[in-house]
């Protein structure tokens, strides 16, 4: 299916704005270790304060992405291991017997971002939640399409985020992780808008290992590059994003 | 008394990661939920698990009397005195 990409909102590895983007698909700078978080001012410090750097990180993005359709428009909120930060928490809570913290349990399920985002915004619109290993990002983009399409939508926010494992998962993930949000706004393509594509096939090399670098970064560097086309394999699949202009 | 509201309010900041708030910002009188300091039904409960790990009381979900301990700095201060000795 054809469509075109409205607002496109990335912050991670120390890159903040289009600018920083735009450098980076040119090879200018590259990612860092910084760990700065949005500021999130609009955001009322009795609502702020429950805000981890993954949920600060997920609704900067969707905020600023969704712009005018705020209110009204249908979500994916994708990640590949949530919030594991408090998954962890809790995990060692109740290892150690202790009583478990009732907002930690609240926020760490999978949509919990994605409900934050709807209270915040009071977008009762249809969102959903998904994770779905490396290929998290582009199967995002996929469950967008499909919703723009069966349900004709005017446009759909994609929202993508990803931190740091906790240390005691370190050893079972072999991608080179940044803790990064990049949200997306979609919408069938029109006239004169930039073209996209995607298309997605199983991989037939039977690839043993998954990519060091995360999707959403080689997302970002063919969105901000000149290139017409990027190809992505994952261990399961060979994925292709193609643009063009109408 | 005293030393006991100033670590309850000091816990109430902690454990609702209340920013910007100091223990003398929190009047011993005023309501904690909604009008006063502003809390919610999930600090309630976050409190209630903090009071209960804190200083050891039981504390009856939802009952008319949390209802009423948990409504200032002083209600909780002598629910925690009395549930104590």
């Amino acid at each position: 299916m054809d469509f075109t990409i409205k607002q496109c909102v990335a912050w991670g590895g120390g890159l903040t704005t289009i600018q920083d983007w735009q450098s980076y698909a040119q090879g200018e700078i590259s990612l860092s270790d910084a760990q700065e978080l949005p500021p999130l001012k609009q955001i009322p410090a009795m609502q702020r304060r429950r805000l981890s750097p993954f949920a600060k990180l997920a609704l900067h993005c969707a905020l600023s992405a969704a712009d005018e359709c705020i209110t009204t428009v249908p979500s994916v909120f994708a990640s590949r291991h949530g919030d594991l930060i408090k998954t962890n928490k809790l995990i060692n809570d109740v290892a150690a017997k202790e009583d478990l913290s009732p907002t930690l349990f609240g926020l760490s399920v999978h949509n919990a971002v994605g409900g934050l985002f709807s209270i915040y915004t009071g977008n009762k619109a249809p969102l959903t939640a998904i994770s779905a290993g490396e290929d998290t990002f582009f199967t995002a983009i996929i469950d967008a399409l499909c919703k723009l399409s069966a349900n004709e939508y005017s446009q759909v926010l994609v929202v993508f985020t990803e931190i740091l494992v906790p240390e005691i998962y370190k050893k079972y993930v072999a991608q080179d992780e940044v803790a990064i949000a990049c949200a997306l706004l979609l919408a069938p393509a029109g006239q004169g808008d930039e073209v996209y594509s995607l298309t997605l096939q199983a991989n037939e090399d039977h690839q043993q290992i998954e990519n060091k670098r995360m999707q959403v970064l080689d997302f970002l560097n063919f969105y901000y590059s000149n290139s017409k086309q990027v190809n992505v394999k994952s261990k399961r699949h060979s994925w292709q994003l193609n643009r063009a202009v109408s | 008394m005293n030393n006991l509201s100033e670590e309850v309010k000091q816990l109430i900041i902690e454990t609702l990661d209340l920013e910007d708030i100091e223990p003398a910002d929190i009047d011993d009188e005023d309501a904690l939920f909604v009008d006063g300091l502003g809390l919610d039904s999930i600090d309630a409960l976050e409190l209630g698990v903090a009071i209960k790990k804190a200083y050891e009381v039981k504390i009856d979900n939802n009952s008319d009397d949390s209802k009423k301990h948990f409504y200032s700095v002083k209600t909780l201060c002598e629910f925690i005195a009395a549930s104590r000795t």
